[in-house]
């Protein structure tokens, strides 16, 4: 019955093959290329809706299986794979952006003469993240956690030439390798205190949920969870390491719509849910969540009304998004979370990829450059419109569902955040208008020179595509109707239903969609009305706090200037001493030199003086 | 088992360089080509032969099919002690004794390898190819011998063989300041096996001593099995204090003695590593020498001194290493994080590569004070690992400076327009040495910082930083080299000659084998590992 | 009786040494040369009388001895001549060609 879940392995190989091919073929074949990596992704796609479709069924079995990786004897490190309804629900979510992309990008990348590596970064990319979202114990996991790193890497420095594109993948590598390290140790840590060394899910699902945990004292049990949370913070681009993340919008669009938007991103969200018994098992680690996820999607919310870069907002708004997600989770609401990381795939997705749109007719990123556009291209600007209501939180479209999952828990467990949540939906609904009202309507603010015309046929189809899905992907959790989450978590959770939150979430979307149209749309409000009452305000929104500023004054200076120093000592000290051993060396040879003087007679003395001490040594150690 | 199992396989695969070296020293002198084609196939040959050691090696034995035995040095010592009871005579005795086990066969493997690679990658030697490659197959003899070697004073022989070459090798072959590069290295080596020959002597004298049943002699010996059994065996003379005896017994080796060798073994090994604070000679090496022979240098000499810490360190003297783990670990950490910072300020590429070369050295280091089954995999693995990287690497550099004329990090930049090959391969190597899963650096770093967890956390916990940096200065280093918009200079430079191509995707195919199926290596390792602390929490406990 | 010969022996011995080690004219050098070969000659004389195994190899060696420290004075003195004649001096401290 469950044979497509059994051959879930497959699916991954797909793209994986699609990039062997395209490394072994070059560049040369640019056609071939494109087909290459379409029809993997699009196997994956076929392969997953199958998978998917196979444990829609109420009685679909958790299916894992794996092979030994390395074998210590009493220790087993193993490979596997595992499918939950959890994994098969992300697989159609990364499989279907990952075709998306793929097909959005054959008319994007057009142009560009390296587009067979394009594909082939994709196509690994794509591999990496179905193996992680595959994979059944945490070493595996870790694997493909950082292939997709290494792969959100080479994307985002893929135009290599360009120095910002060189600062920014050099620096997303490093700042999420931070959060990584504490991910790896945090597994270190689970491996030995885990009874029998074992790393899979299923068995810390065991552990930590049915009450076994006594075997963990609850402070290991907080420092594990705290330092896999650091992998989610550093992936997922939670506060404070969330500064990586903005500046990887200088890899190619469909690479933000289909990486740091859709998928990867939220791979950190996707640990929180795959090892939500050790959190849940310690109610610190569940509050420090709760609020870092609160506090960035707030903090993030605010920078981006005051970015100016079209992708710079949807980058920080993916930020604040993702920290919905992961307040969700630090609430205890594993289905808000997944539900949020399900919706805002596509809806992100779609607003990327309508971006690239945008920035593939006007070739600016500056909002303040576009204007006007709605005329010209009416594809883009309808499905942007559906994305952008659909992140606002606005009934019927999927992002208000999401959200008011989210809130309605947060309302039930801390109003606090929900007071913060709520703010985070206003200032998403307002910077959401603001950019929809500069960038399409008004006049157009562009030099004549550059011609306006819809995108081809390749790229608008994928965003009706995501647009269908942006619509309707809400249905399968409303606050009547907790299907997803019984789906997900096999009934034991129940929807939170409840008015207030329903009727709040509407109100702030709406009201910032009204402000923002007020003084972006119908300009009855002076848009510098901030920025020249209280200057400072807007100076440190827009310089996104001074975070970057923050970290090159606090840790690279530092780090620099330790490097400086320990090079100063290697070459000073060090390299004194030795010298200093060296010519001491020299001049003892020099000293002893002079004994050989040619002088027959000196050396008749020496000779004897030698012998003498011999003599009396070993005379000598008779009386010791 | 085949035929073959029957020929003296391990003396073949030594003597095939020398050889190789005889063919080489008969060939006219200007005829490169030749010269090189010869060595090549002189390496190739142990290459094929070491993969079938192998491919034959069975993982649940030990690897002691292939030992083989012969007399070689019996100096026989004057009878004035001779003692009553029937003994006829005594005598000193070194072995032709060679072996594999699981811990050599790997690094023999790696050594046939890479030596066959730098062999490739020679094509840039551009004087006395004659002595060049006579010189290069001594070295690789040195080497293997060093694996093989299971008598300490045949260890000691090549050791020094490779010591000599290598001093050749990089005074004739290197850079500006070569002489003096060569120099430190022969000083600081010099220094090393000085202290290394005191330990063994100070070894031989005591552990070494037995009688021989079937001869009735007194014998001084140098053969590693001989020592291994007799410091194992409680009843040994070694073993027995003089009161236990009644009296004198000169060949007892006290807890101090026992300390004392096990830090000058530590010191000996160590400066070869290189540990610490002497690792100045390891840098000017890196800087000067040939890029072939810095390939053979980081990829095998400094795992020489990992290997003789193992072998001699660890497995004779388990006790004094357990008590020294904490400044083992304490100072592999402090390799691993000054290296990582160092190599951040450097502005010469082949710099960033030495201090990366300390740095991972202290993963090894910190594995080995584990002191679990677990952590000595991680360092063996990260050793075979840190080969075939910094082979890898140093292949490239070497191509890289034929075309540039320069390593300097701030001269470099933008090369993947001009050689989108080597720019991806350098990529690719700088991510598996970062540590990059489904490399090879990766399990060996992983598995050592595991095996470190369990005995020392704290120094486990703060080497995880070492993750992050190596991160950093690795990442700035190729991406100077081949991000950013690239110097006019190198637009018109080609990419790599097929013959430059083919060692970079073997190294790479080897780095990529090794990161996704690492049980290739790990199960080799096993049984010798577990034979390391079996004997260790079974017999020497009561001692 | 044999203490004193050996005392003999090894006081004559002893300024032989001092001579062959300080003197700075050379056949004086070779005279203490000769000096410390008698001294030993003392030696064998006195143990083959007064040893713990008396015999007369002692003093067959001994006449040996004079032998060679005959020959070995000839020839001695045949390079201290050589010597002479090609530097024009008998000075110790002038015969330093063992530096280079």
């Amino acid at each position: 019955m469950d044979h497509f879940t059994q051959t879930a392995w497959l699916i991954p190989l797909f793209p994986l093959a699609a990039f062997l091919l395209l490394t072994a073929l070059g560049r040369s074949y640019r056609k071939a290329g494109v087909l290459i990596g379409s029809i993997g992704s699009l196997a994956a796609l076929v392969m997953s809706l199958l998978v998917l479709f196979e444990r829609l069924g109420s009685d679909a079995v958790d299916y894992s299986n794996s092979f030994k990786w390395i074998d210590f004897g009493d220790v087993t490190f193993r490979i596997g794979f595992e499918v939950t309804n959890l994994n098969a629900l992300m697989l159609v979510i990364v499989t279907v952006v990952s075709f998306l992309v793929n097909v959005y990008s054959a008319g994007y990348m057009k142009k560009d003469e390296r587009i067979t590596v394009f594909y082939g970064y994709v196509a690994l990319f794509t591999f990496a993240m179905l193996g992680l979202v595959l994979s059944d114990n945490m070493l595996i996991f870790y694997i493909f956690w950082e292939l997709v790193g290494v792969c959100s890497f080479l994307l985002v420095g893929f135009w290599y030439a360009k120095p910002a594109a060189r600062a920014a993948a050099k620096k997303a590598f490093i700042v999420t390798r931070i959060g990584d390290a504490g991910l790896l140790l945090g597994i270190i840590v689970l491996f030995w205190y885990m009874p029998g060394h074992a790393l899979d899910f299923s068995n810390i699902h065991n552990v930590f949920n049915e009450g076994q945990s006594g075997a963990i004292t609850m402070s290991i049990t907080t420092s594990i969870a705290l330092l896999l949370f650091m992998g989610v913070i550093g992936k997922s681009g939670q506060f404070p390491l969330h500064v990586w993340l903005p500046d990887a919008m200088e890899g190619p669009t469909p690479i933000s719509a289909l990486i740091h938007a859709a998928t990867m991103v939220a791979a950190g969200v996707f640990l929180l849910a795959r090892t939500f018994d050790i959190f849940e098992a310690s109610a610190a680690a569940m509050h420090t969540v709760a609020y870092f996820g609160g506090f960035t999607a707030i903090f993030a919310a605010t920078v981006a009304i005051a970015q100016k870069d079209i992708k710079r907002i949807l980058a920080y708004s993916t930020i604040s998004q993702l920290g919905y997600m992961v307040m969700a989770m630090g609430l205890g609401s594993m289905t808000g979370g997944i539900f949020h990381l399900f919706t805002h795939a596509f809806f992100k997705a779609l607003l990327f990829l309508a971006a690239g749109s945008v920035i593939h007719a006007v070739h600016t990123q500056n909002i303040h450059e576009m204007g006007g556009l709605s005329s010209k291209m009416r594809v883009t600007t309808w499905t942007f419109a559906i994305g952008t209501l659909s992140l606002s939180g606005i009934p019927p479209f999927s992002g208000f569902w999401s959200k008011d999952t989210i809130l309605a828990t947060a309302l039930d467990e801390n109003p606090f955040l929900f007071a913060v949540g709520l703010a985070a939906a206003f200032c998403t609904a307002l910077y959401m208008s603001r950019l929809f009202f500069i960038v399409f309507t008004g006049k157009s603010r562009l030099p004549h020179s550059v011609e306006v015309k819809e995108s081809s046929k390749v790229m608008t189809i994928p965003l009706l595509v995501l647009a269908v899905i942006s619509i309707g992907a809400g249905f399968v959790e409303t606050p009547w109707n907790g299907w997803l989450g019984r789906w997900l978590t096999g009934g034991a959770e129940e929807a939170h239903a409840s008015g207030a939150a329903i009727v709040a979430s509407i109100a702030v979307g709406v009201l910032g969609i009204y402000i923002g149209w007020l003084m972006y749309g119908k300009s009855s409000i002076e848009r510098g009305v901030t920025s020249a009452r209280m200057p400072w305000v807007a100076n440190v929104l827009e310089k996104q706090y001074y975070m970057n500023e923050f970290y090159a004054v606090a840790i690279v200076k530092p780090v620099r200037g330790l490097g400086k120093g320990l090079n100063a000592i290697d070459e000073y000290v060090i390299g004194v001493a030795v010298r200093f051993i060296g010519l001491a060396a020299g001049a003892g040879s020099r000293m002893l030199n002079r004994l050989n003087n040619g002088q027959t007679q000196t050396y008749g003395l020496t000779a004897m003086i030698g012998l003498v001490v011999i003599i009396v040594a070993i005379v000598g150690r008779r009386f010791w | 088992m085949t035929d073959l199992t029957d020929l003296p396989i391990l003396s073949i695969i030594l003597v095939t360089p020398l050889i190789g070296l005889l063919v080489v020293l008969l060939l006219p002198k200007h005829r490169n080509r030749w010269l090189q084609t010869a060595a090549i196939i002189a390496t190739l040959i142990p290459l094929v032969l070491s993969l079938w050691l192998y491919a034959d090696y069975d993982k649940h034995q030990g690897g002691s099919a292939y030992g083989e035995q012969n007399a070689w040095v019996e100096v026989p010592l004057n009878k004035e002690t001779q003692a009553s009871n029937g003994v006829t005579s005594y005598t000193l005795t070194f072995q032709y004794d060679v072996g594999i086990d699981g811990l050599s066969l790997p690094l023999i493997i790696l050594t046939t390898l890479i030596t066959a690679m730098a062999a490739f990658a020679s094509i840039y030697v551009k004087k006395r190819w004659k002595a060049f490659y006579a010189w290069f197959l001594l070295l690789e003899t040195g080497v293997l011998g060093v694996f093989m070697a299971r008598d300490l004073f045949l260890f000691f022989i090549f050791f020094e063989i490779t010591l000599i070459a290598m001093y050749f090798l990089i005074g004739i072959w290197g850079y500006f300041n070569r002489e003096r590069a060569a120099n430190q290295f022969v000083i600081y080596n010099g220094l090393g096996s000085a202290i290394m020959l005191i330990a063994f002597i100070l070894l031989v004298n005591t552990a070494g001593f037995h009688i021989d049943q079937e001869t009735s002699s007194f014998v001084y010996s140098g053969s590693y099995a001989d020592i291994f059994r007799n410091l194992t065996d409680p009843s040994a003379w070694v073993n027995l204090a003089p009161d236990q005896v009644g009296g004198m017994n000169p060949f007892h080796m006290s807890d101090t003695m026992q300390t004392v060798i096990f830090l000058l073994l530590v010191v000996a090994f160590g400066i070869k590593l290189p540990i610490l604070p002497f690792h100045t000679w390891m840098l000017k090496v890196h800087n000067e020498a040939h890029p072939a022979i810095v390939m053979i240098h980081s990829g095998i000499l400094l795992k020489m001194g990992a290997y003789g810490l193992i072998r001699f360190g660890i497995v004779l003297f388990p006790e004094q290493a357990k008590d020294w783990a904490v400044v083992l670990a304490s100072l592999g950490l402090a390799n691993l994080l000054y290296g990582a910072l160092v190599a951040f300020r450097q502005t010469e590429l082949k710099l960033v590569l030495a201090y990366s070369s300390i740095s991972h050295m202290g993963i090894v280091l910190l594995g080995l004070a584990a002191f679990n089954e677990i952590g000595l995999q991680g360092a063996i693995f990260q050793l075979v690992s840190h080969g075939l990287i910094s082979a890898l690497l140093f292949l490239i550099v070497g191509s890289l400076y034929e075309r540039t004329k320069t390593t300097t990090l701030s001269e470099l930049g933008g090369l993947a327009r001009s050689m989108p090959f080597i720019s991806g391969i350098l990529l690719a190597g700088g991510l598996a040495s970062l540590g990059l899963p489904g490399m090879s650096g990766f399990v060996g770093e992983f598995l050592s910082l595991l095996g470190l967890f369990d005995t020392q956390p704290w120094i486990a916990g703060f080497s995880v930083l070492g993750v992050i940096l190596t991160a950093v200065y690795m990442l700035r280093a190729v991406m100077k080299t081949t991000f950013g918009p690239i110097d006019e200079r190198y637009l018109a430079v080609k990419d790599a000659r097929l013959i430059e191509a083919l060692p970079m995707i073997v190294l790479l195919a080897f780095i990529l084998l090794l990161g996704c199926f690492p049980s290739v290596l790990t199960d080799t390792l096993q049984y010798s590992v577990e034979g390391i602390f079996k004997p260790l929490f079974s017999s020497r406990m009561g001692g | 009786m044999l203490p004193s010969y050996l005392t003999m022996a090894a006081i004559l011995f002893c300024i032989g040494l001092y001579g062959a080690l300080v003197k700075r004219n050379a056949i004086i050098v070779l005279l203490s040369i000769e000096l410390m070969l008698n001294a030993v000659n003392l030696n064998l004389v006195a143990f083959s009388k007064y040893g713990v195994v008396p015999s007369l190899t002692g003093q067959v060696f001994a006449l040996f001895t004079i032998t060679v420290a005959a020959a070995e004075a000839a020839v001695g003195v045949a390079v201290l001549i050589a010597l002479f004649r090609a530097r024009g001096t008998v000075n110790m401290d002038e015969f330093d060609e063992m530096r280079r």
